[in-house]
């Protein structure tokens, strides 16, 4: 059951990040292996679950999805505030590899507003994630030239060690030092080597998703991710050569 | 194990440390935060869902138009075509000489002519009776609730008149209640030779009272970019000079968190936190006058 909160005076959830990842998943309708991904995707979701009082399976988000932009088309507001709830952590980190930390949070809400105003020029049917995440990184790049500087790469390791204590199929376990290495060395690429880099592997969105949030064809990302792991590898050398050696890796 | 530098790895391994990293990463939210690591205000959905409802949009979400089929249509392309079919019929029943349609030109006739300010003159006809018209009520289109007496606004939400005493303002013209919104109060002072107008015609200063305590946090990190933050101090207390081209508000009540009032500012405002309630006056006399008549609030 939708409720539109127009009567009644409009309170925002205390903490919206509480929200994430307690979404509650029907396995029959789960792609195998995809479970954690999903959830890591679209965390918040379980916000709409509870405005909606349903429980979400994988093929009924983009049914609600496809559900929600027909009500926000059609000016409910209310329907495009679950909308942006459930894809904003993904556009905020979005939005901060691209441009300057103290521009992004503008940037992302700068980006759904011109997103809601082109709601109905959204393809019907299309995933609605990457046609969102492209608003925003243009967004971010327009605040990016605007800055007229570089900026770098805002974005820092945890102090905590992750959570996680299994790595996925693809990942590799690689300690705190390298990850501080590892981010130096992003730091140092071009800005179109590092986009491509963070969408891929940092925001885990697919080819076509990078593609089409970065507005590239498809054979680009892959050509350009080539190169940017070569130039990648090239700015760890430098780094390694200046501290003196190599470190340990655990595979 | 594994010993050697990342620089050795291939591409796969390097992809993999990437994936890594993505999860070490302290990624910000979409919800502002404290240094405490305490959320300070609401997040990114609600914001956006704020500035939609009060009206700043960049072009406006528009219902979508469909003429024939299913495929949308521009709105402006159905009202072309209602125009032309509108002005065809017209020219078509001109041309044919229709009975009851008959175009004349040159002068109106003076019954037609409207006059900006009703008469009370005799004329040719006789002499008209003056159409009553009812003072406009001022801050009538804010949606601030229900018009209240000064006299009862006490008895109503238990919170004592507190008014400027500030000698451009009198008292309020018109009093608002919102039972719906913690018995927000709005006091409105009609526009004239000593409070210039704000966007809102007629309106020359809103003073709004909130049951709430403002969060310094989300002023700082919440506000859009073209919104310009000054830091004031109000009787002692710090405030914000809030001015530029967007305006939303939120406050935070212990209960249900943060609560917005959800309507679209006429002017730049002054909001403060006395250490019991929340302020905020929108007013077109600039910073220092809007401070003066904050402080003379009694």
């Amino acid at each position: 059951m939708y409720v539109l909160p127009s009567e009644s005076p409009i309170v925002a959830p205390r903490d919206s990040t509480a929200t994430g990842g307690s979404l509650t998943m029907d396995r029959r309708n789960t792609r195998p292996g995809t479970d954690e991904r999903y959830q890591r995707r679209h965390s918040g979701t379980d916000r709409a679950a509870q405005v909606y009082g349903v429980r979400l399976s994988w093929r009924a988000v983009h049914i609600e999805d496809a559900e929600l932009i027909a009500r926000a088309r059609s000016g409910d507001v209310a329907a495009y505030e679950v909308i942006v709830r459930r894809y904003q952590d993904v556009a905020v980190r979005t939005a901060h590899l691209i441009c300057p930390e103290t521009d992004a949070d503008d940037a992302v809400q700068e980006a759904f507003l011109k997103a809601y105003d082109a709601l109905p020029r959204f393809r019907d049917g299309a995933p609605i994630r990457p046609w969102l995440l492209r608003i925003v990184a243009n967004e971010a790049r327009n605040r990016r030239r605007s800055a007229g500087r570089r900026h770098g790469l805002a974005l820092r390791v945890a102090e905590i060690e992750p959570t996680r204590s299994v790595p996925g199929p693809e990942q590799i376990v690689i300690a705190a030092e390298q990850r501080a290495e590892l981010l130096s060395a992003l730091a140092t690429l071009r800005d179109d080597d590092r986009e491509v880099l963070g969408a891929r592997f940092l925001l885990d969105l697919s080819e076509l998703e990078t593609a089409e949030t970065l507005g590239i064809p498809r054979g680009t990302v892959k050509s350009r991710t080539s190169r940017a792991l070569a130039r990648l590898r090239e700015a760890l050398a430098a780094i390694e050569a200046r501290a003196g050696g190599g470190t340990e890796l655990e595979r | 194990m594994i010993d050697r530098p990342l620089a050795s790895l291939d591409d796969a391994g390097l992809e993999g440390a990437l994936r890594s990293l993505s999860a070490a990463i302290d990624w910000p939210t979409a919800a502002p935060t404290a240094p405490s690591g305490a959320t300070a205000g609401p997040d990114i959905a609600t914001r956006v869902r704020v500035r939609i409802a009060s009206g700043e949009r960049v072009g406006g979400a528009r219902p979508t138009w469909r003429l024939f089929g299913r495929r949308p249509v521009r709105r402006s392309i159905v009202l072309a075509i209602a125009a032309l079919l509108a002005l065809a019929l017209v020219a078509g029943a001109v041309g044919l000489g229709l009975p009851g349609l008959r175009i004349t030109f040159g002068e109106p006739p003076p019954s037609l002519l409207l006059s900006p300010t009703p008469t009370a003159e005799p004329t040719e006809r006789g002499t008209p009776t003056p159409t009553p018209t009812l003072p406009p009520i001022t801050g009538i289109r804010l949606d601030l609730g229900r018009q209240v007496q000064l006299d009862e606004v006490e008895s109503l939400t238990g919170v004592p008149v507190s008014l400027p005493t500030d000698a451009r303002l009198g008292e309020p013209d018109t009093v608002w209640v919102d039972e719906a919104k913690f018995d927000q109060l709005a006091y409105v002072w009609e526009a004239g030779p000593t409070l210039p107008e704000t966007s809102e015609r007629g309106v020359g200063l809103v003073l709004m009272r909130f049951a709430g305590r403002t969060d310094d946090e989300f002023y700082r990190k919440v506000l859009g970019s073209g919104t310009r933050l000054q830091t004031v101090t109000v009787d002692g207390h710090e405030g914000f000079w809030i001015s530029g081209e967007m305006h939303f508000f939120f406050y935070e009540r212990p209960d249900v968190g943060h609560v917005d009032d959800g309507r679209r500012w006429v002017a730049d405002a002054l909001v403060w936190y006395d250490g019991t309630a929340t302020y905020r006056i929108e007013s077109a006399l600039g910073r220092d006058a809007t401070i003066e008549i904050a402080e003379s609030i009694e």
